[in-house]
């Protein structure tokens, strides 16, 4: 079973609010000095679902990355947590664009590797949050997709998905190949372990341009972009505490879950 | 005349003498040799170097019996006992060489009988005897009335305990009815000549009483190697196995950790018995059960299902149980399915999680097994081959590994670099030099309540006048959570990454607030190529004290009670420094807890665990701790690592009696007692 899991390189989530500071006329997030970019959540997820796969069913795994160079470092991530291969999409025209230009870049990326059974996107970016490029992918490819798994599986030549739902979840099948954007439901990911760290440590991750991967310019241009960014700002944040109180904890509780109640 | 040069039905007694004698050692020396294989299934392990220092460590051990005698408290006096049985033991042992082996044996009674040698000695054997006979009733009151924690009254070790004691019984006999039976009337060795006096007394036939000292010489001489043949086959092997143990122990710093050589294949740390080292499988025959690691054992002492007692026994009942299909070569399929995995059906996984290295089992182990690094190299499996592990340990690991701390979440709160901000620091930059670094370590970076520790230290250094420099936001972390927890690659790269790191900015001398990074720094990295000094601030700030750069005026009216943290204290033996600084404090007024010094309790953030979730249902063991300090009646608990601090403020704050007792860093404490003009700062 051959997969390919596409992975973004964003912003650590994890940094203090108040260092979170954004540039509002160029319209663009100003990265705090000192704290290395990381794999964006939901992706890590990805390829966790991947080696899951790969570890029932063999095969191998591709991981893309459209990033700067510096992605190289998440996808020594997803070798190192047990994926074969990967690549950086890294050109000028590859900046800036929006959810389809970067669907169109992936798609040819994908198209160039071929023979897949499977490709695999986080839910959404845990920067910008679009949730739009594996969907939009999938077009380009012209195969089924399925958003928000939790779990996935591989029976007889045919995907079984658990998709999450806002009230539980649905089980759908979907023929080979198919696209699969994939949730935090489908659990932690492993820890990169043993050999596969060094093995990482050492990959060397090849650079493809617009030109490798056979990118139109007409498509990368930003005039055709079906998507434009109006404006950035940094949601104020306004905290009120209120204590709830009640005579014995049992009243407390009750007064606690009327107040929940009306606010709800 | 010796009982062997008399013939028995027509049988040469030599004959008997020798061919029991063979049989014994033939049994004997084909246990050992069995035990000796097994211990060869291990991994290779260098620990013949230093030699000759090796074998004065094992004599300065072993012969005044150091090993036991250092482990004495008044609550536990049991090492006394042991010595005596052991230098009395011991000259019963070269008796039986001399008046059994040489005199029997060889027929050279004439030549020993009758000597005053012979007189003396067997003089001294009967003191030895009583001695001896003293402790045995001791040890026996001990196992079956008293029944300390740290002993299970063991079948095992009643046999043993009547078979010395038949031993100095028949000793005595023999003497007594040769006496009797040779008319021979002494007064030396006292025991023996008031046996033979009683037995004159009686009347008894001189055929008789011959046939009864022949009797009672050939049992004694079959107790004597029945003994031989018994011991290699019981918990006893530690007779003649640890004082091999002591030779090969570790002469540098006490946790010794393999690092794992990166090209290697497959499998990493310990999931058979023979992934371990020799060394930790003769660590496993030299275990005496004396249960001194039991009972000292935070783990155990909180409830948890973790005894390093039972590690050891369990993984020696494994070895003897699986050695002789592994030294036959026979790994076939079903034997191997059915037999017990050593991760799980020996070892629990919830035991592997449940230390937290402080190192208590070691001091205490009189025979210097080294069970913490046992558990390592288990954790290691399951975190490097099996994936295995908490939960909450995966989280802090691949935090470690992608953002360089293992305080997963508190960035959102803090970076790094955040506590130098307005600072006037020597921060390094790229191509800068410094002789001197402080290192401040994540947790004394990263953590409010720690940073402000981190700040004091920052203001007593420059009232100090000494010149240091920090990294700021370029520190990262020693490793050492992540080595403990068994993620020893991620502990290499960020060894390999430091060093690199030390070397491009010239260090030569590195300050450490925190004993874990003070001990990876300083005993561990050399393993990787980084020899720097590396110095505790307690021992800077005492030493400071010494030559009067710092000078402690302020009265702090208070009662302090000092926490000796693990890894500054039991594994690197600064328990002075830290108690001299607070004894500079003018007036001070300073509670020394039961346990303490190098019979501290863990505060239970040691090993990983500051982050691993403790084992549900039982105590914690920073409550644990708490007992401790509230039974000094101080209001201050001082400790010198960032863990104990940590774990210090969240007992005290889930006790809630943050009225009564607070928890302090020692150089807080240094601050507070500088006078006011001294400590300028900011």
């Amino acid at each position: 079973m051959n997969i390919i899991v596409c992975v973004k390189q964003v912003l650590d989530p994890e940094i203090p609010p108040a260092k979170f500071k954004i540039d509002p006329e160029a319209k663009q997030v100003i990265p705090p000095p000192g704290v290395p970019p990381v794999i964006s959540l939901f992706d890590e997820r990805a390829v966790e679902a991947a080696c899951r796969l790969k570890d029932k069913h063999g095969g191998t795994i591709t991981v893309l990355s459209l990033g700067p160079g510096k992605a190289a470092d998440v996808v020594k991530h997803a070798v190192a947590m047990g994926a074969d291969e990967g690549y950086i999409l890294q050109d000028a025209a590859f900046e800036d664009l929006d959810s389809f230009g970067i669907a169109y870049v992936l798609g040819k990326a994908i198209q160039k590797i071929g023979g897949y059974d499977l490709v695999l996107c986080g839910r959404q970016s845990a920067d910008w949050g679009n949730s739009q490029v594996g969907s939009i992918l999938a077009e380009i490819l012209g195969i089924p997709v399925i958003t928000l798994a939790g779990d996935i599986e591989a029976v007889d030549n045919k995907l079984k998905v658990k998709r999450i739902l806002k009230d539980g979840y649905e089980v759908l099948e979907a023929p080979m190949p198919s696209l699969v954007t994939v949730s935090n439901e489908i659990g932690l990911p492993r820890l990169p372990a043993g050999v596969r760290i060094m093995l990482a440590a050492r990959k060397q991750v090849p650079v493809w341009t617009a030109q490798d991967i056979g990118a139109e310019p007409a498509q990368l241009d930003r005039a055709n972009a079906h998507t434009e960014v109006t404006g950035l700002s940094v949601p104020t944040r306004k905290t009120e505490c209120e204590i709830v109180t009640g005579d014995t904890p049992g009243q407390a509780a009750e007064n606690l879950a009327s107040k929940l109640a009306e606010l709800l | 005349m010796s009982p062997v040069s008399a013939t028995y039905w027509g049988i040469p007694g030599y004959a008997i003498f020798w061919v029991l004698f063979a049989v014994a050692f033939g049994l004997f020396a084909q246990r050992l040799y069995f035990l000796f294989r097994l211990m060869r299934l291990g991994k290779q392990e260098n620990r013949f170097d230093r030699i000759g220092q090796r074998i004065k460590t094992m004599l300065v051990e072993v012969v005044p019996q150091w090993c036991n005698l250092k482990t004495v408290t008044r609550k536990d006096l049991a090492g006394i006992g042991h010595a005596m049985l052991f230098w009395g033991f011991s000259l019963y042992l070269l008796s039986y060489v001399i008046f059994i082996g040489l005199a029997g044996g060889f027929g050279l009674s004439p030549v020993i009988e009758g000597t005053t040698f012979e007189i003396v000695y067997s003089s001294i054997l009967d003191i030895a005897g009583v001695l001896i006979t003293v402790a045995l009733i001791w040890a026996a009151i001990r196992r079956y009335v008293v029944r300390p924690q740290r002993l299970e009254p063991s079948g095992e070790a009643g046999i043993i305990l009547i078979l010395v004691f038949v031993l100095m019984a028949l000793n005595v006999s023999v003497v007594g009815f040769g006496y009797a039976a040779h008319n021979i009337h002494a007064s030396w060795p006292p025991l023996g000549a008031a046996l033979a006096g009683y037995l004159s007394g009686t009347g008894l036939a001189q055929g008789t009483l011959e046939a009864t000292y022949r009797g009672v010489w050939w049992l004694h001489y079959i107790v004597i190697i029945g003994f031989m043949v018994y011991i290699p086959r019981s918990k006893h092997l530690h007779i003649l196995v640890s004082p091999v143990n002591i030779l090969f122990k570790p002469l540098g710093p006490k946790v010794v950790l393999e690092p794992i050589p990166l090209e290697e294949a497959e499998s990493f740390g310990a999931s058979k018995i023979q992934d371990f080292s020799w060394k930790d499988l003769l660590d496993l025959y030299t275990c005496a059960v004396c249960g001194r690691c039991h009972a000292s054992c935070p783990a155990q002492l909180s409830g948890k299902s973790l005894s390093p007692r039972e590690v050891v026994l369990n993984l020696k009942e494994h070895l003897l149980e699986a050695g002789p299909g592994l030294l036959a070569g026979k790994a076939e399929a079903s034997s191997e399915s059915q037999a017990k995995t050593m991760i799980g059906d020996v070892v629990t996984e919830e035991e592997i999680w449940a230390c937290t290295t402080c190192g208590a089992c070691q001091e205490e182990c009189p025979v210097s097994i080294e069970h913490i690094r046992k558990i390592i190299d288990l954790r290691r499996n399951l975190v490097l081959t099996q994936g295995k592990m908490p939960e909450s340990a995966q989280l802090m690991l691949a935090n470690m590994q992608s953002r360089g701390h293992p305080w997963a979440g508190v960035q959102s709160l803090r970076l790094r670099g955040d506590w130098t901000t307005g600072l006037e620091l020597k921060i390094l930059a790229e191509g800068d030099s410094a002789d001197t670094l402080f290192w401040v370590g994540c947790t004394g970076a990263l953590i409010e309540r720690n940073v402000e520790a981190t700040l004091a230290m920052t203001r007593v250094l420059k009232a100090a006048g000494v010149d240091f420099a920090v990294l700021g936001d370029a520190e990262t972390c020693c490793g050492d959570p992540a080595r403990r927890a068994g993620y020893e690659f991620q502990f290499q790269i960020m060894a390999e990454q430091n060093i690199e790191t030390f070397k491009s900015h010239n260090i030569k001398e590195i300050v450490t607030t925190c004993p874990h990074c003070y001990n990876t720094i300083k005993n561990e990295y050399p393993r990787f190529g980084g020899d720097f000094k590396v110095v505790h601030y307690t021992q800077l700030i005492a030493d400071l004290i010494r030559q009067g750069k710092l000078k402690l005026t302020e009265e702090l009216n208070s009662i302090l009670t000092y926490h000796d943290p693990c890894y500054l204290g039991r594994y690197n033996s600064v328990y002075q420094e830290p108690r001299q600084v607070l004894q500079a404090i003018p007036r001070t007024n300073l509670k020394e807890m039961e346990r303490s010094k190098n019979k501290s309790l863990c505060c239970g953030g040691g090993g990983g665990l500051m982050w691993i979730e403790e084992q549900a249902g039982t105590t914690k063991i920073n409550q644990l701790r708490l007992e401790d300090v509230l039974k000094t009646g101080a209001d201050t608990v001082v400790t010198a690592c960032p863990y104990c601090l940590q774990m210090f403020e969240e007992s005290i704050e889930s006790k809630d009696i943050k009225d009564s007792l607070q928890a302090r860093d020692l150089v807080e404490l240094v601050e507070a007692a500088m006078k006011q003009s001294q400590s300028g700062g900011e």
